[in-house]
């Protein structure tokens, strides 16, 4: 038996050249070594790689010479056999062999090549350049902008449009997706709980923010002025100004005057920004020009252009109302109260030693000082009003009866009481606690005080004298109080102290805390309650002046003292202990002095 | 007679010298000097201006500065359609490049001072920074176009990249031929080196000209590691191990030659896909600011 072995070139333009030999043998030896049948030179294929054998009854069978296979049909396999009528297609490295069988003819093995290795590709010169490896630089670009567009633009309008519009509220989070991402910085403290509620205040899309927004919640919120004397008080605008606001009005911006004009927001979380002083010295640097009948000073800066402090003061005896009196015109002050501090506040003197007499269980030093009856509130801003029976009556005492162990003490302030307490004093025997008032009887023996019959016969007249001397000028009241006469009875003036002299603007105590009291206020000289013990403005320049002077220790602007909205008693509920602190709780006060912590107190 | 050649010389040459003025040094630095002036007006007027309570995008101030930077951004991207047709004259291409690279560089300062030094995690502050890193990558290309085309004829040997690719073929026919008597295991070896595609590397590859799995080193290190025969006879292993020496320097060649290209394109493949980023972000900025007014 024999093969016919045919074997198919291509040449390079593409013809083809067939060569045909006879090997008359039963089998047929392939591999890649030359001294094989059939000579297959690619290194895919073994050195000896397979055997072709024909076996009886027209069958040809395949068998691998080694660990390596070969492809029968499509299929891999290390051992094949099948008729040689049928024929079939061998696969080794890159040659084809093609097995059949003619009729009566030998069995044809037809080795053809598919295509080679090839390293070099017609795009090899492509294939030196970034393109090759990368995606294209087009469809980078259009997938970049087609996600930034979707996510930061379409998702936001998309939600914003289509929701359902809702009253605003601090808790409530917002129904706008992906809008955080438009948030040019952190809300300031206050409106932390819209940080997620962008819609709540940004109402209308295209439109800026609107007073009226801001009042849904600041309802309560008072004007500054009348707007018709607001706008007439505002200055002349500069032509920088102008223009700012000939094309803000453009922009649909309302103002000035608005309340974003000075409450700008997204500044970073922390205290509201406060308002710049120019914002108040455009109108009230010379607030007189525009507003003749005003009887607010002209005010620009704190350094060089603010009017002398106003004192509300009661300067009279009747007096009902206080008035506002420029420290200037040095006012005196008519309390109603005798009230020297130099004398309580002397070291040597006999205020100071009855302070030592009672000694560290009063929490008394050596002398008094003025935290021995002056005392803070609580947040430390103000002082307390003085009580007579916390801050006098240590030393002032109104004792005048003794009962066993224990000492009666006329009630305060009530002269009705007094009378009452000292007129039903007589009718009860005892020892008389105070012998310069009610002088006791002495009898011998059981009539003696303590003896059987004892028994105090002491006239009434006794105690009206007793009355009338205690509100006499030396009397127990009197010491303190200015007698008068009332309906014809003794009685002493009315007290009229004030809680706040300054009620226009906010001092805070606290900030100050690392100053004497003396420093500000001449009390250790004061001789007479009359004397007005306020520090004028030229103490607070020593350390405050205008915004602009950055020489000054502590620049400070309007809205360190003063607020721009006037105290609503509205705006907040009472808060436990506060009481009625002067104006209220929209001032702005700006810790300036401690640099390294410009944190602003809210003082309320 | 003499003087004519002469007198060519100087004119070719003087031709040659002003063509070699780049895009850079265009017309004594013309748009460097405005870039700068831009700049220093730009942070003057930032210190001199008294923004309360704060330099931020949203003062008069920041406005008009994100208004001249927008109007540069979107100039500066038409680059992308001017540099498709060239022309000569005062609105050259060439002006055009200078006034890119250097008006890019000046938006730096402008953009910076527009966000007021007010960044955080919003559509504002990505554009920003999709911003620098469009100038980033701008500024790198600049770098690289002005030192690595020299690097690049220097590895090419005044050969072409045509020919770096038929050299290593006429050394592949080779191996492919002197494989023949090899054993399985070596054959597979070189056959691994021959199939392996020079070009399907990734981008890794090609910038560190670092190439792990490169099959012609796996091969070289077998055939130089198998010292059982003295080198220099007739072994076929040796020839085999000389062809893949071979294979391996043209292929060296061709991969420094990828790495310099790679150096000079990357760039490109962030600059533009960031520039189009970029674009779509100030809008999102632009609009998003006035949508919530």
């Amino acid at each position: 038996m024999a093969f016919l072995i045919r074997t198919i070139d291509t040449t390079a333009d593409g013809r083809e050249i067939i060569r045909d030999r006879k090997v008359d043998k039963d089998v047929l030896t392939l591999g890649r070594a030359a001294e094989h049948d059939l000579h297959l030179p690619d290194l895919a294929v073994e050195q000896y790689h397979a055997r072709i054998e024909q076996m009886a009854g027209g069958k040809i069978r395949v068998e691998a010479a080694g660990t390596l296979g070969f492809h029968i049909d499509g299929r891999i396999s290390k051992s094949a056999q099948f008729p040689a009528q049928e024929g079939a297609e061998l696969g080794l490295g890159s040659y084809r062999l093609l097995v059949s069988q003619g009729t009566d003819g030998p069995v044809t093995i037809t080795i053809s090549q598919t295509e080679g290795r090839t390293t070099s590709s017609s795009d090899a010169l492509a294939g030196f350049s970034l393109g090759a490896t990368l995606p294209g630089k087009r469809a980078m670009a259009w997938i970049a902008l087609g996600v930034i567009m979707l996510a930061f633009l379409a998702v936001p309008i998309f939600t914003n449009l289509t929701r359902t519009p809702v009253p605003p509220a601090i808790d409530r989070p917002g129904q706008v997706k992906m809008d955080a991402s438009w948030s040019s910085g952190p809300l300031s403290l206050a409106h932390h709980g819209l940080e997620d509620n962008c819609e709540a205040c940004h109402v209308e899309p295209f439109q800026s923010v609107r007073d009226e927004t801001c009042l849904s919640c600041h309802a309560d919120i008072a004007d500054h002025a009348a707007q018709p004397r607001q706008l007439a008080a505002r200055g002349p605008m500069s032509t920088g100004d102008d223009i700012q606001w000939a094309i803000a009005h453009q922009f649909g911006k309302e103002g000035p005057g608005s309340c974003t004009t000075c409450h700008t927001e997204h500044e970073g979380a922390g205290r509201m920004e406060p308002t710049a002083q120019q914002f108040c010295s455009d109108c009230h640097g010379s607030l007189d020009t525009r507003l003749t009948d005003t009887a607010i000073g002209n005010a620009g800066d704190f350094g060089t252009a603010h009017p002398q402090f106003k004192a509300l003061l009661f300067t009279a005896a009747g007096q009902t109302k206080p008035a506002r009196i420029s420290l200037a015109d040095q006012p005196r002050e008519f309390s109603g109260l005798r009230f020297p501090h130099k004398m309580h506040l002397l070291p040597n003197g006999g205020v100071a030693r009855m302070a030592g007499n009672l000694g560290t269980k009063n929490n008394y030093g050596a002398a008094l000082v003025c935290a021995d009856c002056h005392t803070p509130t609580a947040d430390g801003s103000a002082f307390l009003p003085i009580r007579m029976e916390d801050d006098c009556e240590a030393c002032h005492s109104l004792v005048y009866d003794k009962v066993g162990t224990t000492f009666r003490t006329l009630r305060h302030g009530d002269i009705d009481q007094m009378r009452a307490d000292l007129a039903a004093m007589d009718r009860a025997p005892r020892v008389p606690a105070v012998s310069g008032i009610i002088p006791g009887r002495r009898r011998p023996g059981p009539f003696a005080q303590g003896g059987l019959y004892y028994q105090n016969f002491g006239r009434p007249a006794g105690s009206l004298v007793a009355i009338n001397r205690a509100l006499a000028k030396d009397g127990v009241c009197g010491e303190c109080h200015i007698p008068t006469m009332t309906n014809g009875r003794a009685d002493v003036l009315p007290v009229r102290l004030v809680d706040h002299y300054l009620v226009k603007s906010r001092f805070d105590h606290k900030a100050h805390k690392q100053e004497k009291c003396t420093t500000c206020h001449g009390a250790n000289a004061s001789e007479n309650a009359s004397d007005v013990l306020l520090p004028g403005i030229k103490t607070c320049r020593t350390c405050h002046m205008g915004a602009e002077d950055r020489s000054a220790e502590v620049p400070s602007s309007c809205a360190m003292c003063h607020s721009y909205h006037p105290a609503n008693a509205k705006d907040h509920p009472p808060l436990p202990g506060k009481g009625k602190q002067g104006i209220g709780d929209k001032v702005a006060l700006i810790g300036r002095a401690d640099p390294a912590q410009r944190q602003l107190d809210r003082v309320w | 007679m003499a003087s004519v050649p002469g007198q060519e010389m100087n004119s070719r040459e003087q031709r040659q010298a002003s063509d070699h003025e780049g895009f850079l040094a265009h017309r004594n630095m013309r748009w460097l000097k405005i870039a700068v002036t831009l700049c220093l007006i730009a942070i003057t007027s930032y210190l001199w201006i008294d923004v309360t309570p704060r330099h931020n995008g949203g003062s008069w101030y920041g406005y008009t500065l994100g208004t001249i930077g927008l109007l540069l951004i979107v100039w500066l991207s038409l680059l992308g359609i001017r540099k498709r047709t060239m022309s000569p004259g005062r609105w050259s291409l060439k002006a055009w490049t200078s006034a890119h690279v250097y008006l890019g560089l000046a938006l730096v300062v402008i953009a910076t001072l527009h966000t007021g030094f007010q960044l955080g995690w919003n559509v504002h502050t990505l554009a920003y920074a999709l911003m620098m890193l469009v100038i980033l990558s701008g500024a790198y290309g600049i770098t690289v176009y002005a030192a690595l085309p020299a690097a690049l004829s220097n590895n090419a040997q005044q050969m072409t990249r045509k020919e770096m690719v038929e050299a290593l073929a006429a050394i592949d026919r080779q191996l492919e031929t002197a494989a023949q008597p090899l054993g399985r295991e070596e054959s597979d070896l070189v056959i691994a080196a021959l199939e392996q595609d020079t070009f399907a590397w990734g981008i890794g590859a090609r910038l560190t000209g670092r190439y792990r799995k490169c099959a012609t080193i796996r091969a070289l290190s077998y055939f130089a590691s198998d010292w059982s025969r003295p080198v220099g006879s007739e072994e076929p292993k040796d020839k085999v191990r000389a062809l893949l020496g071979r294979r391996k320097s043209q292929l060296d060649q061709i991969r420094r030659h990828m790495k310099i290209k790679a150096l000079l394109e990357v760039w490109l493949y962030v600059h533009v896909p960031a520039t189009f980023a970029l674009l779509a972000a100030l809008t999102a900025h632009v609009i998003s600011v006035f949508y919530y007014w």
